[in-house]
């Protein structure tokens, strides 16, 4: 074995002589091998036992020839360039590709490959030492695969997800329609039945009906014409009951005035407060301002610390003032209400007029996100 | 109401909502040229009338052709077609030609509020739908409804 002088702690000084290095390197476990390139074709030289098991070639099958001998048809061109590449100007690398064993089939070989210079500098040989990587490949294709099949999975069941979710949505869909529609119906059947029945109190009592019936009708247009179904905007729904309130009194002398702060509620809240706001502010327009007395209705609700406290409020003729309330209907509804609620009715006669206190507590859906708008009617996103 | 009397047709097929319809529209000043429950009948009637404002549901006998006869109707100029429907999500991007919708369930309010804008809007003048909140219009790139640009 041709070298140039070995550093200071080099085997010379230790005593050890080039022979021993020789032994030692024949008889290493890793598979090692020597080109010569000052011989045409930089052949190999030298290789040990190792690399003649790692290649199942026998030294006469490698003797003098360049190891390119090893690659094949799956070997990457690109890592062969670079390993040309660094050959010629003589730069140590360290490089992974496949190689061909003497019976055909391949293995992932990862190299290194130095130049070995002698006393004055020049290149004498190339040193490589070689380490089978197919386990390392096999592990990690055998990771991507399995990574593969989880991604798919993955994608599978969200697939399904999905489409579950869209059957719900499609069943929810159909089920609004059918319950709008038949709230269409229903107030159509008294209002007609209304029209074909003679002035009078059961005229009357029909068209009650209906507008309660519109009242819980716009409870469900504004549940389902937002994206959350589970609450629904209290402000959003006087803002309508008032124009309608508004729209149904026959006089300029009453005036009717709300404040209601955005406060979101529950669906199973919704309806029985919708009842509620509709029977006091309708009784107070039908009864608190008997011969065309002028007044004014205010309505006001805000969360408190009890829940949602809301106030009706006239200043018309009181509880005492009024003939014996024919609509009684009306007052035993709305306590029927406020119970199903949980909650507190405190009826009072302020002269002028009629106060009407309600707290009622918020349940845990309605409490969710405090006094938030709930989200936007799907519409604006269209 | 100083609006002259708009000729509707009702396209519904559901006989009571249909029936309270008409009379409400008698009530409130105005004449029923038709009541139709299929897509067929809807666009026949549509081309023997020529109306000036045709209430569309999208649920009809035949199915939910409601948004081919408005497609159809509001091919006349001279037809405003107002969808009447529960079931708003089926109404396409462009609004198949109408004006807008009246959401199901409806009050009579709503309905009387949106005739008066129809009919400011043909008359020139200054119409707005504040306090309408069952009644919304199309959205079309933002320009103004059809009527609107002849002020």
């Amino acid at each position: 074995m041709t070298h140039r002088d070995p550093p200071a702690a080099g085997p010379r000084k230790l005593g050890i002589d080039a022979g021993a290095f020789v032994a030692a390197f024949t008889a290493s476990p890793t598979p090692m091998v020597l080109t010569d390139p000052r011989l045409a074709d930089n052949p190999i030289v030298w290789a040990n036992d190792a690399f003649l098991a790692l290649t199942g070639y026998a030294w006469e099958d490698l003797d003098g020839r360049n190891c390119r001998m090893l690659q094949g048809a799956d070997t990457d061109p690109r890592a062969v360039r670079r390993l040309r590449e660094a050959v010629r100007v003589g730069r140590p690398i360290e490089i992974e590709l496949v190689n061909y064993r003497k019976d055909g089939t391949s293995f992932w070989n990862g190299m290194t490959v130095a130049p070995v210079r002698d006393a004055t500098g020049r290149i004498v040989h190339f040193y490589s030492a070689q380490a089978d990587m197919t386990g390392k490949y096999r592990h990690e294709v055998a990771m991507r695969d399995a990574n593969d099949e989880l991604e798919r999975r993955v994608a599978e069941q969200t697939a399904d997800l999905r489409a579950a979710l869209e059957q719900k949505t499609a069943l929810l869909h159909e089920v609004d329609h059918r319950v709008k529609n038949n709230l269409q119906v229903i107030s159509s059947l008294m209002l007609l039945k209304a029209r074909r029945t003679p002035r009078g109190e059961v005229r009357d009592a029909l068209q009650g009906m209906a507008e309660r019936v519109g009242a819980l009708s716009t409870v469900h247009r504004m549940l389902y014409s937002t994206g959350d179904v589970t609450r629904f905007d209290l402000r959003e729904f006087a803002e309508d009951f008032v124009s309608e309130l508004v729209a149904g009194i026959d006089n300029e002398r009453t005036a009717v005035s709300a404040e209601i702060d955005s406060i979101a509620v529950s669906a199973a809240m919704a309806a029985p407060l919708a009842l509620m706001l509709h029977e006091l502010a309708t009784n107070a327009v039908r009864h608190a301002f008997p011969d065309s007395r002028a007044g004014r209705i205010t309505i006001t609700a805000q969360r408190s610390d009890e829940g949602l406290r809301m106030l009706i409020q006239d200043d018309g003729i009181g509880l005492a003032g009024g003939k014996p309330n024919p609509a009684g209907f009306g007052r035993s509804l709305v306590e029927m209400v406020v119970r199903q609620l949980r909650g507190v009715i405190v009826w009072s006669d302020v002269a002028p007029g009629t106060r009407v206190e309600i707290t009622v507590p918020l349940d845990a859906v309605s409490l969710r996100t405090g006094t938030e708008r709930v989200a936007e009617a799907e519409w604006t996103t269209r | 109401m100083t609006s002259p009397a708009l000729r509707v047709l009702v396209v519904e097929d559901e006989v009571l909502i249909a029936l309270e319809l008409e009379c409400l529209l008698d009530e409130l000043g105005h004449d029923v040229v038709g009541v139709a429950g299929s897509s067929a009948e809807a666009i026949a009637l549509g081309i023997a009338t020529a109306p000036d404002v045709a209430f569309v549901d999208i649920h009809l006998v035949d199915g939910p052709t409601g948004v081919e006869v408005a497609r159809a109707l509001s091919a006349d100029p001279h037809t405003t077609v107002v969808f009447m429907t529960a079931n708003a999500k089926r109404i396409p991007d462009d609004f198949a030609g109408a004006m807008g919708v009246i959401a199901k369930p409806y009050s009579e309010r709503v309905v009387a509020g949106a005739l008066r804008y129809v009919a400011d809007l043909r008359a020139g003048r200054a119409a707005t739908i504040e306090g309408l909140d069952g009644f919304r219009l199309a959205i079309r790139d933002g320009a103004e409804p059809r009527y609107l640009s002849e002020e």
